[in-house]
């Protein structure tokens, strides 16, 4: 081939290249675009699990947030919840790419290499803008803090409650003076409420919803009972297991006297005992997010935190807190913005709060327009409460903890373990979770407990 | 050679090209051919080639989500695997599975087959409504089945009188996986068979008929014998499908293992080791582990296919 120039096949590879290269000139152009964008303003990017019902309310408060704030720009993204949003936040964080505001459970942050791929909030900056220790739950707080350093920002606690029907209890007459349900201190009594209620009930209907088969709630409501026992879970070295067998024992066979007295029907056992809840069944142990849910379609309902059948009121509650993902090089207007972002917003959790959540701003608790809400003036007393999981690397929302031990938990309520064995599993798999070691560090929670 | 002709002259190139330039023209071939299978072999290197030995370099670390980090530490998430009680419960669960999806499938498959290959009205309806339900997205058909399946006003119980707790007992939850699946799925088999079917010569059938052969014997001597190569490639897709059962089953379960971890599969358990506990390198071997025994599979089916087939010679 004497002919210089382009050949065929010179042209089609450089065609080729032009398009590679074409399109990298739109990804940096998009990029561009956004860098234009943000030119006007401090530009907060936020990352949020929210969806749903909560979703809008989060996107509600970020609007009126940007109408106050004009000079900071907010770019909100929501991905999807669980697993695959804490999967991206860390990727992110570790590749230096991290959003500059983050939203998590609380009980994952100790999982999640605080100081590695989360960094710890400017305290000083939070009271500047209006946020403070003395506005929050001190156990929360402490929860919030490792190390000595403040790594999450409560948002809400969302707790596990027992919602009733106000028409069929006022039928079995077990509504008091002011309308809401009796109080309930022992199994007893609480069994005996149950007898009355399912009297009352429409035939095909079950007593009582308890997701009997589903592995997160079954635990939530054992961490809840097994509180009210005043058990413990590991030794403040976080070294030793003091799980107490005998304790466990009592609440599994408590939950599990639901379905043997056949107040809970296990083939509603599911996502199904909301809809039963909603058709006349007088009882059902669900979130605090089923709040819309349930006055959304039109429910004459009540809700209490878990019957303290124990003793000692204690109720699960799991904690939305924001969290600043790790940037080398965070700092600066973008990392005030912020902080005051996640201030601002903590702050005015009212629209969060009727999506059911309890805000974790404790002033906004006793503010005529939370008391006016209804029924979360009801439960809004679980803020005292708290029946959390231990604060372990393993542990919180959804977590390896949860996903381990609920099926145990399962196994009792739905009869296919007894409950002292499932209460003997359920110690050999703590004690086997404790020996474990966090992949994030390599280290195990009694290596880490020294930090914590 | 002035005086030769065309065909003269050509005849000896043609005969020295077959002969000797057979190497060149493949590595002409191979050069042209490159470029056009290079796009491909790109992405199949990027997505394919390199997440597979990037596994399994992983496989022998303690890497975890965030990418940075990983030490390695030789064959000892293998040795952990060995003796990981979920894993191999997961294991159990799609093996399970599979178990009781391949025969189903495919005598359902087989049976639709003869029916719409044999049903002379609307036969387009037939082949449609049986083929229809595979073209839908797993979350759809998962979803669906879940409504089907819901004890209080789902179909299933009410239309067969039942009581059953689908979902929520972990005797059936697998079970309702099972059914799903065979709805959604079987269309695939089903038009492989109906399409073999038609690839059967009918004058077969005639001259069987003739020698006085009545439809069973038809059945079991001419179709049976021509849709075993079928047979086997039905079977053999529909193993190393089911192996990898996931979507279906974590959709029915709402993103859980089903009760008492009940629909765990082997997929779903990888997934949550490498995503939920954040173990990347332990994922990798237990993915490495499934990897080799779905290829065991293959490999063991293979062998039996040609014995059979030597023998049968």
């Amino acid at each position: 081939m004497g002919r210089p120039g382009l050949n065929r096949r010179q042209l089609i590879t450089g065609l080729g290249g032009a398009a590679v290269a074409g399109s990298f000139g739109f990804a940096a152009l998009g990029s561009g675009a956004d860098a234009l964008a943000s030119s006007a303003a401090t530009r907060v990017r936020y990352w949020n699990l929210f969806s749903g019902g909560d979703g809008y309310n989060m996107i509600a408060m970020l609007d009126v947030f940007r109408k106050e704030h004009p000079d900071i720009d907010v770019k909100d993204s929501t991905l999807q919840w669980g697993s695959p949003f804490y999967t991206k936040l860390a990727m992110a964080a570790a590749g230096n790419r991290a959003p500059d505001l983050g939203v998590m459970h609380l009980g994952r942050v100790t999982g999640f290499s605080p100081g590695r791929l989360l960094d710890s909030w400017d305290v000083g900056l939070l009271a500047k803008y209006g946020v403070k220790e003395a506005d929050f739950n001190p156990a929360l707080w402490k929860r919030a803090v490792i190390d000595g350093k403040l790594y999450a920002l409560p948002l809400d606690i969302h707790v596990q409650l027992c919602f009733y029907r106000k028409d069929v209890l006022g039928r079995a007459g077990l509504l008091g003076d002011d309308g809401r349900i009796v109080p309930v201190t022992s199994p007893d009594e609480w069994f005996d409420v149950l007898r009355k209620a399912k009297k009352a009930t429409k035939k095909g209907l079950q007593t009582i919803g308890m997701w009997a088969s589903d592995q997160n709630f079954q635990w939530w409501f054992f961490v809840a009972f097994y509180t009210q026992l005043g058990g413990t879970w590991f030794d403040a070295a976080n070294s030793d297991v003091t799980f107490d067998t005998d304790k466990a024992t009592q609440v599994l066979e408590f939950m599990r006297r639901h379905i043997t007295d056949g107040y809970s029907d296990p083939g509603f056992a599911g996502g199904a005992g909301a809809e039963q809840f909603v058709n006349g069944s007088p009882f059902c142990w669900e979130g605090n997010w089923s709040v819309p849910v349930f006055s959304g379609a039109k429910v004459e309902y009540g809700a209490t935190p878990l019957p303290p059948v124990f003793g000692k009121p204690a109720t699960h509650a799991e904690s939305h807190a924001f969290v600043l993902p790790h940037q080398s090089g965070r700092g600066g207007d973008t990392n005030e913005g912020a902080h005051r972002l996640a201030a601002y917003v903590v702050r005015h959790a009212q629209q969060w709060a009727a999506g059911g959540h309890i805000p974790a701003y404790t002033p906004t608790l006793s503010t005529a327009a939370y008391q006016q809400l209804s029924p979360q003036n009801e439960y809004a007393s679980a803020m005292d409460h708290q029946a959390t999981e231990p604060k372990v690397w393993f542990a919180g929302s959804t977590g390896i903890l949860a996903q381990r031990v609920g099926p145990i938990v399962v196994s009792s309520t739905l009869g296919s373990a007894k409950p002292e064995a499932a209460a003997r599993g359920m110690k050999g798999m703590l004690t086997e979770l404790l020996a474990s070691k966090n992949p994030m560090d390599g280290r195990t929670a009694a290596q880490a407990g020294a930090a914590a | 050679m002035t005086t030769t002709t065309p065909q003269a002259v050509l005849a000896p190139a043609r005969a020295k090209s077959a002969a000797d330039s057979a190497p060149a023209r493949r590595k002409q071939g191979l050069q042209h051919g490159g470029w056009f299978v290079a796009p491909f072999l790109v992405l199949f290197a990027l997505f394919v080639i390199w997440p597979l030995l990037r596994g399994i370099y992983l496989s022998f670390t303690d890497a975890n989500i965030s990418g940075d980090g990983a030490g390695f530490i030789g064959l000892d998430n293998y040795r952990e695997a060995l003796h990981d009680q979920l894993m191999w419960d997961a294991l159990g669960h799609s093996a399970y599975f599979t178990l009781l999806v391949v025969p189903c499938i495919t005598v359902l498959a087989f049976l639709l087959a003869m029916l719409a290959h044999h049903i002379e009205r609307a036969q387009w309806l037939w082949r449609l409504c049986f083929f229809i339900p595979f073209l839908l997205p797993s979350t759809v058909a998962g979803n669906l089945w879940q409504w089907l399946f819901n004890p209080g006003s789902g179909m299933v119980n009410h239309v067969f009188g039942l009581d059953t707790p689908w979902l929520t007992d972990k005797s059936y939850a697998m079970l309702a996986v099972v059914l799903t699946t065979l709805w959604w799925t079987v269309g695939f088999s089903f038009l492989l068979y109906l399409a073999a079917l038609q690839g059967i010569p009918a004058h077969l059938y005639e001259a069987a008929k003739l020698d006085g052969a009545n439809a069973w014997h038809r059945m079991v001597h001419i179709t049976l014998p021509l849709l075993r190569n079928i047979t086997g490639l039905v079977i053999a897709l529909q193993i190393l499908a089911s192996l990898q059962v996931f979507d279906q089953a974590v959709v029915m379960q709402d993103f859980g293992p089903g009760p008492e971890g009940a629909t765990r599969t082997f997929v779903q358990y990888t997934l949550e080791e490498g995503f939920t506990s954040y173990r990347v390198g332990y994922a990798s071997a237990i993915s490495i582990i499934f990897f080799v025994i779905i290829a065991a599979v293959a490999l063991a089916r293979m062998w039996l296919l040609r014995n059979r087939e030597e023998g049968g010679r």
